[in-house]
């Protein structure tokens, strides 16, 4: 993201605020990648950010203050991009594979973001877990709403719908700590069939699947 | 003088939970030399279940070094004679756990009668079994084990992975099906797993088998050609 410029610039505060914000948002994300929590001082983050330590400061009260905020600005861009994606489409199957898609394609276009809320919110301990568990339980509601039963079976219990959005989390965190970036957005295919089978039947996931 | 040490110390380890040497002594004449092998084992065995018990209480941070001497019983140089530190405490603890869970996991799997569908589900059951059976070593491996240190994070995913390659083992083949169908399972079966323990329901892990085994089974019917429908609850 780009500095604003330096000296008098008639920018109102609050947009200053923002921007720093965002800035230091991408900045601790991005330092977090390189470098994991552990290593990634107040100061580099400042330094990356273009923002001092005192405006950090007046910002957040620590790294941690910082670290949480980040997360969850990191979900909700993620939970707006897939709310987004499943704008206007009637059909489950649609919703479910256009939100996966969008998933991969954020997580493709922001590796740093995506390290962060997959891979830091399991791994990173006190105070983000409880972020990532309702990270993940803030999809259970949407993926449960309008899901189809199997032909002659019936609706999966609630656990399997949790289970499916931790099973892709844990697939996608693992390719992540693994450093496989790239293929990432290859896994369309093999995440949409594993969402898709426990409403509609493996062989009727498998046809969707195969169709697209 | 020694022998009675080494009884108080065994009986100690042979009491998991209970407070180390407080009970009786024995003051006795007659004693057996117990060998220093045993005695050692034994004296490991109690640090890395302390640590476990303690990790499961209070987390892996907060757990320190004294903590872990005053729960085991033993003397802080004994914990520094056999290990390095906190870590290597830890992850003794977690490999002991670990091999445990997946020896009797195995064994199952590998004896289990019948076709493939009670194969799996006779190893998720002997898993939920363990975790509800030791609570605490099941928390130090499937949530602590995850923040503890980075060490601890990839023993972590290779117990995962050897899960993986398990249900890959028990599993129909088919090109139909995606290559990363085990993995995503089991990654779902643990985020469920994962959950009750941290809401301390670990003792009941039992009640997720049919929800579970359904979960794992589902996806390879299709393909082994065998509709023998939903897993009875």
């Amino acid at each position: 993201m780009e500095r604003l410029p330096r000296g008098r610039h008639g920018l109102s505060p609050e947009f200053v605020a923002l921007n720093q914000r965002e800035r230091l948002f991408a900045a601790l994300a991005e330092s977090l990648y390189e470098r994991g929590y552990e290593e990634t001082t107040v100061a580099m983050i400042g330094k990356r950010a273009g923002v001092s330590k005192s405006d950090f400061y007046k910002r957040f009260e620590s790294k941690d203050a910082c670290f949480i905020a980040a997360y969850d600005d990191a979900v909700e861009r993620i939970r707006r991009e897939l709310l987004s994606a499943c704008d206007g489409r009637r059909l489950w199957e649609d919703r479910m594979l256009s939100a996966l898609a969008a998933l991969l394609d954020f997580l493709v276009a922001e590796p740093a973001r995506a390290r962060l809320v997959l891979v830091e919110g399991l791994r990173a301990g006190k105070g983000v877990y409880d972020r990532y568990q309702e990270a993940l339980q803030s999809f259970v509601p949407d993926l449960r709403e309008g899901a189809p039963a199997p032909a002659g079976g019936s609706r999966p219990p609630e656990a399997t719908d949790e289970a499916v959005v931790g099973g892709i989390a844990s697939l996608l965190a693992r390719r992540l700590l693994a450093g496989e970036m790239e293929p990432l957005g290859d896994f369309l295919p093999e995440i949409g069939e594993f969402a898709l089978t426990p409403y509609l039947g493996a062989a009727e996931a498998r046809r969707i699947i195969s169709e697209r | 003088m020694q022998g009675s040490a080494a009884i108080m110390d065994i009986l100690g380890a042979m009491s998991p939970g209970s407070q180390p040497a407080r009970a009786q002594r024995f003051t006795g004449p007659a004693q057996h030399e117990l060998p220093r092998e045993f005695v050692a084992l034994h004296k490991r065995r109690r640090i890395t279940d302390a640590i476990a018990e303690l990790t499961a209480e209070q987390g892996y941070e907060a757990t320190k070094i004294g903590d872990i001497v005053r729960r085991a019983g033993v003397a802080r140089k004994t914990l520094y004679d056999n290990f390095e530190g906190k870590e290597e405490v830890f992850l003794t603890a977690f490999d002991a756990a670990a091999e445990d869970v997946i020896g009797r996991v195995e064994e199952v799997c590998a004896e289990a009668e019948g076709d493939w569908e009670e194969r799996v589900e006779a190893g998720l059951s002997a898993f939920l079994a363990y975790v509800a059976e030791e609570p605490a070593q099941a928390r130090m491996c499937m949530v602590e084990a995850m923040s503890a240190t980075p060490a601890a994070t990839r023993r972590y995913e290779d117990a995962v992975q050897f899960f993986v390659e398990l249900t890959g083992r028990h599993v129909p083949h088919s090109d139909q099906l995606p290559e990363t169908m085990e993995e995503t399972l089991v990654g779902g079966v643990a985020w469920i797993v994962h959950q009750k323990i941290r809401r301390h329901e670990a003792e009941q892990a039992m009640d997720l088998l049919p929800e579970l085994a359904e979960f794992m089974l589902a996806p390879y019917r299709s393909v082994a050609g065998v509709g023998r429908g939903r897993v009875n609850a």
